[in-house]
């Protein structure tokens, strides 16, 4: 908290040396109002970064005419459309080819919010699933252009908080985290059959987030022999109020609970497994009501040993984590509307690349900085 | 939903929201008695700890008190200066107490646990609350309207807020206001409240209603609107909670009904302030929006009363109650089903619920749609209203292309909750290597300047360490003229100065030291030994001669052959300055003997710059390398003297080796045969020594006798000169004879030379020497084996141990064109994988391989895995920094790896181009369910290939013929604009090959793949894993690869091209097997492969089901219509008319070449479409759309039929429509442009 602070009056100008918070340290450098932090105890650069460009402009506005809160938005797998869900029920899709905004799709089905959605691999089509506070699930599918419910799932006894398809190497399969606690997961089995497995109380009092591991095991990539079949086992991360980050893997067709991960003091908001790169290390990051952003790696191929690694504590709940597709940098997003990313650097830091208010690629500019470093 | 409970009757307190863990503390309730009638009474504390599942509450630590307690309330003052880590603990006791324990303390079991206690109320102090900004300051309530400010820090003295209301009363609340710290209220059982100023430290104001039945119980402000509290009331014939605005405080502003008696405790939330909890007598528990005074939720009770509720502050979702019955219960007002946790070990055994759905049906799911009917108290119906804390604000999520899409949700005004907000999403491009994306830029704009020399160059000037700058030079020199000197110059060798150099030591007095003679690079060090030999054989630096300067020394007894030698296989291309070197080098066997053999110097030639060598004074090196220098120039001049006079002989009359073979060792030969001295009159004694034999054979013309003598009586030059007159035959043999018989140290290397095979020496020689080694190839090598025999070298360095040499191997693979093995060696050599080394490396590539094609004129090799690996790497990383139509260009063609296939698909379906499949495969379907239309469909997919493909052959031929021979011989030339760096390598995408690189251009009329892709297809691949290029659109989809092809296709398919291969250059056996198909030109011209190579791979990796034939049919169909013609039915051929008949009226009208040329081709490509109307396998949906096109179309208007044509294609299977919609799209636009 006291770290908080002393950022805040930094921005205002009105902080004197004295009361400069050790563990971090602002370094400006260049003119444009450009500014490079560092947190935690050591000093970085980044030397590939743009002197006169922030790393993140807006190229597309899209105006959703939501009429209550979005909770989120997101965009298929060739980034040529968006789906965002509201508080006021609804999902929609937008067409955002070349930067315009084409209402697709306005699908009604949900009873309450609408807390996340999900596109499938379009390998299977064009399929969106959407999660409520109405305890359901809905899986929608695009058939002949249209919109449809393709199934509706209705196992949860509480707010359903989050969807997330499973690799497509695993055909099409969802897991749904509730605030019953529980994780089902959905697989479609053809013909309009789903099957359903559920593990009951995965986080006492509300799982808020799931998130997929990719498909191949890290490592596998490299010395794989073509043709032959990898070795896929199913696991996803999810996280919730017990305060915890869970792994699950799926042995001999039951879900079993494989890693406990603690650190964090509060709700677990959002969790997310990283995209491999083809390095023998499994990443995930962690958020919480607690406004600590946690990286966990896993180096061993038993999947056993995770460390945590802070990669920052923020004055406010941090709501949501996104990887980008390559897997390098993570976009923070934190309940005083901004959103951050963040890098590793060589040396295994993680370094704030850009700090976005509101989506408007602007960074705040720091005045005093230089003073500070004196 | 229930998640624990504590037996006791107690009243409770949760520790404060800072504090982690959660715990609740509990003090014996003054008020009630349980059933022992004990008056002991304790303080206990809980943690909250959800991992654990049970019911039960660990305690934490108690405290045995002589108090009970009214009301207890936990400050988490002292935790930031961990003076009470766990905050303060503040009870109001039965007589007027008012304690501050230590909790910690209390925790860790200590004695010391009050902070301060006072005494100072009169009667029970009921009502305690801590100022929420100011958490030193606690308000408490006793009886006779006592109501006390408490510091804290100065526990001693307290203040009040102002003078005593009257009439006297107890104080049953005191609460601070939430928003303004120096407010606070107090309420008493009358019903009245009072909202004190302690700034003016007066009453402010005072609520009540005039109904007098309001008997206060609980009293509380609104978390966010300053001005806003409620009442409770007690009283049963009045049990409502009372909302008050001060602003309006003549009558409460809402009235929140719902409790059928009265209410005893109330709670708001901090976290959500449209969450007020209460307690009543009627055994309930309520949840309201105050702001409604809805009842948003109710909790499952038991059958008591509760009399205390209180709001976890640190988890939003979770509340305790306390009640008479004896329990203090902690829910989550979340629902859920505490089910769950009574069964939780029945859970353990089946927690996957494996038989969820045991019939198989799928559809309902009956046992979890209907949880509610066999539990009733199990589940419990969330709030009606979702809690904020549950209600995402904020979400950045990324997106394919480095794009990364955030929302935006104007916060909420409490004040005007109603005021209209726009709720926006922004899409924002994220990009974080600049610096990468100018290099790439600078790299584009070279291929497409096509300026190879002017990029090497400003590499190599901006190099950071020599080697770099000299793989730029290597790189660099592959564009210049004389590829092989040029190579030659960077290694150390320039044959001009070389030639100056030893005209100048031909003219110079036999005084100058020796060593001048000595080409430059080669005295530039001693080199180990290349043959391996024991170092007192004759020198190294012979070898070096040998290699530098292309002549062989003359070494004792071999002399005579090696200047034969030397004239047998001339160098290069100045026999002239070898033949001077003869006469030179015949000083240099015991020069170096003594001198150079013996000292050498490992370190020097490694780093020894390349770039310095020609131009340095090599008396210079010499002198370094040799102190005892002086020794042996002593030495030589007498055998210099005597090779002068040979040396000018040699000169004159060196066309007859014979001459001037003998010249150069009379001395040192070790057979001591006689020079023949022109003085003597000719011997021919027939004595019986082997003389009088040789003599014999010599004069009955048996060569072959006379050399054999020769050999066995080792006189060598001899039996060499004999055998050059006898012939090539026997001078071969005679030459491997030699070689067998002779181990010198350079036999090896003389071998090589005239049995130009060079092989072994580069398998054998040493290291170290790796640079003449290369020298020597360069100067050698024939064109057809220069690039294996720089691979040999360069896989023998990678091999080495020492790092340096192993990145030296990249020199080689330069020299080879080797662009797989410079990859690998490269990428060995580079630690990391940062988006700049990765650069550096695909600079190298793309240069490399614009290289090999213009230097070697014909296919490189192919792309392998590796390459295939980095390229899609860098597609990805250009992509993720949103450069997509760029990243497209480098994807490799002829790859199948899956994940190439998939970011080609992507990176086009995101630049808007019609992607070559469409994602509507058919939904697999689990593992191990088979697909029970895959059989007939993959057949249908298999089968037309292998009856058309034959026919369709001739077919074929023109329109590749047209197009294939252009660019072959001079690729770079021809065609430096196009992005396709990959083009004369093997086939470029056909889709993207033709588009420039960075317009957004509406998809050229190319984009139909299959078709486009058997015109570009201009030669044969020789990559033994390039998939002919056509069989990407259907690997796109591929299935998941836990999907086993079926087993029944691939015996005819897999034999297929077998079959095919022998037949010239079948394009199956091109396709697949073109590694083995030796290149021909002509092959390739007149048998350009079509389409079908394709096949076997396609329906092999294809899953069952993909629609491998569809996409392939309008290639198959174009050919086919030349063989069998079916009639298109009657009702269809309106469609043919039109489109034909638009593609004229176009034609008719369009000026530009480039328009024509599209128009000509959708005219054929629309083929596929008839095809399709001729076999009738459009869906009605499509047909209906054509016709509905067709009309539009003779209505002119181009646009309706654009918007349908966009209607089809969104609304159908793409693999069924993408032959010819893009086609049509194409002609629609050109129509409505040309307004015809």
């Amino acid at each position: 908290m006291a770290s908080l602070e002393g950022t805040e009056r930094g921005n205002t100008g009105e902080r004197t040396g004295g009361e400069l918070d050790t563990r971090w340290v602002q370094i400006k450098i260049d003119l444009e109002g450009t500014v490079f932090r560092g947190y935690g105890a050591t000093v970085w650069t980044h030397g590939v970064l743009p002197l006169s460009q922030n790393p993140v402009s807006v190229i597309n506005t899209v105006d959703t005419s939501h009429e209550d809160m979005i909770h989120d938005a997101q965009m298929d797998y060739y980034g040529t459309r968006l789906a965002t869900c509201s508080s006021d029920r609804t999902v929609k899709i937008f067409d955002v080819k070349n930067g315009g905004q084409i209402l697709v799709a306005d699908l009604r089905g949900h009873e309450g919010p609408v807390w996340q959605i999900a596109w499938a691999h379009p390998m299977f089509g064009n399929i969106l699933a959407s999660c409520s506070y109405d305890r359901k699930v809905i899986i929608w599918k695009e058939e002949n252009g249209a919109w449809d419910k393709m199934y509706e799932y209705c196992g949860h006894e509480s707010s359903v908080n989050s969807v997330c398809w499973g690799p497509y190497d695993f055909g099409l399969i969802l897991a749904c985290g509730s605030s019953d606690g529980a994780i089902s997961l959905l697989t479609f089995t053809g013909d309009q059959q789903w099957d359903v497995k559920k593990i009951s109380n995965a986080h006492t009092i509300g799982c808020n987030a799931v998130s997929w591991a990719p498909a191949v095991v890290p490592g596998s990539l490299i010395d794989q022999p073509s043709g032959q079949k990898p070795n896929y086992v199913k696991r996803f991360v999810s996280g919730g109020c017990d305060n915890l980050v869970k792994l699950w893997k799926e042995e001999d067709g039951q879900w079993k609970e494989d890693q406990k991960l603690e650190a964090h003091s509060d709700w677990v908001r959002d969790v997310g497994w990283a995209p491999s790169i083809g390095l023998p290390t499994s990443t995930i990051a962690s958020c919480s009501q607690d406004g600590r952003v946690f990286i966990w790696t896993c180096d061993d191929p038993a999947g056993n040993t995770w460390t945590a690694k802070l990669l920052h504590k923020f004055s406010d709940v941090v709501w949501h984590v996104s990887w980008s597709i390559t897997g390098n940098i993570l976009a923070v997003s934190g309940g005083d509307n901004k959103v951050t990313l963040w890098k590793e650097s060589m040396d295994g830091q993680w370094a704030c690349i850009s700090d976005v208010s509101k989506g408007q690629g602007a960074v705040s500019s720091i005045t005093d900085t230089q003073q500070n470093e004196q | 939903m229930k998640l624990k409970e504590i037996n006791r009757t107690a009243i409770q307190s949760w520790s404060p929201a800072q504090h982690h863990p959660i715990y609740l503390a509990t003090g014996t309730s003054a008020q009630q008695l349980d059933a022992s009638f004990s008056t002991n009474a304790s303080l206990e504390f809980f943690e909250l700890d959800l991992t654990e599942p049970s019911l039960d509450m660990k305690s934490c630590g108690s405290l045995s008190s002589s108090h009970r307690y009214h009301k207890l309330v936990w400050a988490p003052y002292g935790m930031d200066d961990q003076s009470h880590p766990s905050g303060v603990l503040i009870a109001g006791g039965e007589n007027g107490n008012v304690i501050l324990y230590d909790s910690a303390k209390i925790m860790a079991g200590e004695t010391d646990v009050i902070i301060a206690e006072s005494d100072k109320h009169t009667g029970p102090v009921r009502a305690l609350d801590v100022n929420p900004f100011q958490t030193n300051l606690v308000a408490s309530g006793g009886n006779e309207s006592e109501i006390y400010i408490w510091d804290m820090n100065n526990f001693g003295s307290p203040m009040t807020p102002g003078p005593k209301t009257q009439p006297v009363e107890d104080v049953s609340c005191v609460s601070w206001n939430r928003q303004v710290q120096h407010i606070l209220a107090s309420a008493c059982p009358s019903g009245r409240a009072s909202v004190w100023d302690l700034r003016k430290n007066d009453l402010i104001i005072k609520v009540s209603d005039h109904s007098n039945r309001m008997h206060c119980s609980g009293l509380a402000w609104n978390p966010e609107v300053a001005t806003q509290l409620v009442l409770s009331s007690e009283d049963d014939r009045m049990p409502v909670i009372q909302m008050w605005d001060l602003r309006f405080a003549t009558s409460p502003f809402k009235i929140l009904e719902n409790h059928t008696r009265g209410v005893l405790a109330i709670a708001w939330s901090l976290a959500d302030p449209e969450l007020l909890l209460s307690c009543g007598k009627d055994n309930r528990i309520l949840c309201w929006n105050p702001n409604t005074a809805e009842v948003l939720y109710e909790l499952p009770t038991s059958n008591q009363w509760c009399f205390d509720i209180q709001w976890c502050p640190r988890n939003p979702a979770v509340l305790s109650a306390a009640s008479f019955d004896g329990h203090i219960n902690i829910y989550s007002i979340m629902g859920g089903t505490n089910q769950a946790q009574s069964q939780r070990h029945a859970d353990q055994i089946s927690n996957s619920f494996g038989n969820m759905d045991p019939f198989g049906t799928g559809q309902t799911l009956p046992p979890l749609q209907l949880p509610q009917a066999p539990a009733p108290p199990a589940t419990v119906n969330p709030l009606k209203k979702p809690p904020k804390w549950i209600r995402r604000p904020v979400g950045a999520s990324f997106a394919f292309g480095g794009k990364l899409v955030s929302l935006e949700n104007p916060k909420p005004n409490p004040q005007q909750p109603q005021q209209p907000a726009s709720h926006v999403v922004h899409v924002s491009q994220v990009i974080t290597e600049t610096a990468f994306l100018k290099r790439s830029d600078q790299l584009q704009a070279t291929l497409s300047a096509g300026s190879f020399v002017d990029f090497c160059q400003g590499k190599i000037d901006a190099a950071e360490n020599e080697f770099e700058k000299t793989l730029w030079s290597f790189l660099k020199a592959n564009f210049e003229s004389d590829i092989r000197s040029k190579y030659l110059e960077l290694l150390g060798y320039n044959k001009e100065e070389l030639a100056l150099k030893i005209s100048a030591a031909l003219e110079e007095k036999p005084a100058e030291p020796p060593q001048v003679e000595v080409p430059a690079p080669v005295s530039l060090q001693p080199l180990p030994d290349i043959s391996l030999m024991p170092p007192t054989d004759p020198p190294e630096a012979a070898f070096n001669m040998i290699a530098a300067a292309v002549v062989p020394p003359v070494d004792n007894p071999e002399a005579a052959f090696d200047m034969i030698a030397a004239a047998v296989v001339p160098p290069v291309d100045n026999p002239e300055a070898a033949f001077d070197m003869i006469a030179a080098t015949n000083l240099q066997p015991a020069m170096a003997t003594m001198e150079i053999d013996s000292i050498p110097d490992p370190e020097e030639p490694a780093a020894a710059d390349p770039e310095d060598a020609p131009t340095s004074k090599p008396e210079e090196n010499v002198d370094q390398v040799l102190p005892e220098e002086e020794a042996v120039e002593e030495e030589i001049p007498l055998e210099e003297e005597e090779e002068e006079t040979a040396a000018p002989d040699e000169e004159e009359e060196r066309s007859p080796p014979e001459t001037s073979a003998p010249a150069p060792s009379p001395a040192q030969a070790p057979c001591q045969t006689p020079a023949p001295a022109p003085t003597d009159g000719v011997s021919l004694s027939i004595s019986q020594d082997v003389d009088g034999l040789i003599t014999q054979a010599l004069l009955t013309g048996d060569f072959e006798g006379a050399v054999e003598l020769c050999l066995h009586d080792n006189r060598m030059a001899d039996s060499i000169i004999l055998a050059i007159a006898g012939g090539v035959e026997l001078l071969q043999k005679t030459q491997k004879k030699y070689f067998t018989k002779t181990h010198s140290k350079i036999t090896k290397l003389i071998s090589a030379v005239v049995m130009k095979d060079w092989h072994d020496i580069l398998k054998t020689c040493d290291l170290q020497s790796w640079k003449e080694a290369l020298a020597a190839v360069m100067t050698y090598a024939q064109p057809e084996e220069f690039s294996a025999l720089c691979d040999l070298l360069g896989g023998r360095l990678e091999a080495a141990e020492d790092a340096q040499l192993q990145a030296q191997a990249c020199l080689c693979y330069i020299c080879a064109g080797n662009v797989e093995k410079l990859v690998s060696c490269w990428t060995r050599a580079q630690e990391g994988h940062s988006p700049l080394s990765l650069q550096d490396l695909v600079e190298k590539v793309v240069v490399l391989r614009r290289a090999v094609e213009q230097t070697q004129h014909s296919g490189p090799t192919a792309i392998g895995i590796l390459l295939a690996e980095k390229m899609s790497q860098y597609a990805n990383l250009l992509a993720s920094q949103g450069s997509l139509s760029t990243a497209i260009t480098y994807l490799p063609d002829n790859t199948n790896q899956v994940s190439v296939q998939q970011l080609r698909d992507r990176l086009s379906r995101a630049l808007g181009q019609q992607a070559a499949t469409a994602p509507a495969a058919p939904v697999p379907i689990q593992r191990a369910q088979p697909q029970p239309r895959a059989p007939t469909q993959t057949q249908h997919a298999s089968a037309p290939p292998q009856h058309t493909f034959t026919p369709i052959q001739p077919a074929m031929v023109p329109q590749p013929t047209a197009a294939a021979p252009m660019p072959m011989p001079t690729p770079a030339a021809s065609a430096p604009a196009q992005p396709q760096y990959y083009q004369p390598v093997e086939p470029p995408g056909p889709m993207y090959g033709m588009q420039p690189s960075c317009t957004a251009a509406p998809p050229p009329p190319s984009s139909t793949p299959g078709y486009m892709y058997s015109q570009q297809y201009q030669r044969p691949q020789n990559g033994w894993n390039d998939p002919p290029a056509l069989n990407r659109p259907s690997k796109k989809k591929p299935a998941p690869m836990n999907y086993a092809p079926p087993a029944p296709i691939m015996a005819p398919l897999g034999a297929d091209p077998q079959a095919q291969q022998g037949l010239s250059g079948p394009p199956q056996a091109m396709g697949q097997h073109g590694a083995q198909v030796p290149y021909s030109g002509m092959q390739q011209q007149l048998s350009p492969p079509p389409m079908n190579p394709a096949m076997p791979k396609t329906s092999m990796e294809g899953a069952p089901g993909a629609p491998t034939g569809d996409v392939i049919q309008p290639l198959q169909s174009i050919t086919a219509e030349k063989i069998l013609k079916k009639p298109i039915p009657d009702e269809h051929l309106v469609l043919k008319t039109t489109f034909e008949g638009l593609i004229q009226k176009c034609l008719a009208v369009a000026t530009d070449p480039q328009t024509k040329r599209k128009l000509d081709d959708a005219n054929k490509r629309l083929e596929a479409l008839y095809d399709k109307l001729r076999e009738q396998t459009l869906s009605p949906a499509i047909v209906g759309g054509l016709h509905n096109m067709a009309r539009s179309v003779e209505a002119r208007s181009y646009t309706e039929g654009l918007s349908i044509h966009t209607h089809i294609v969104s609304n159908s299977n793409f693999s069924e429509t993408s032959a010819f919609m893009p086609v049509l799209k194409v002609v629609l636009t050109q129509a409505n442009k040309l307004g015809v």
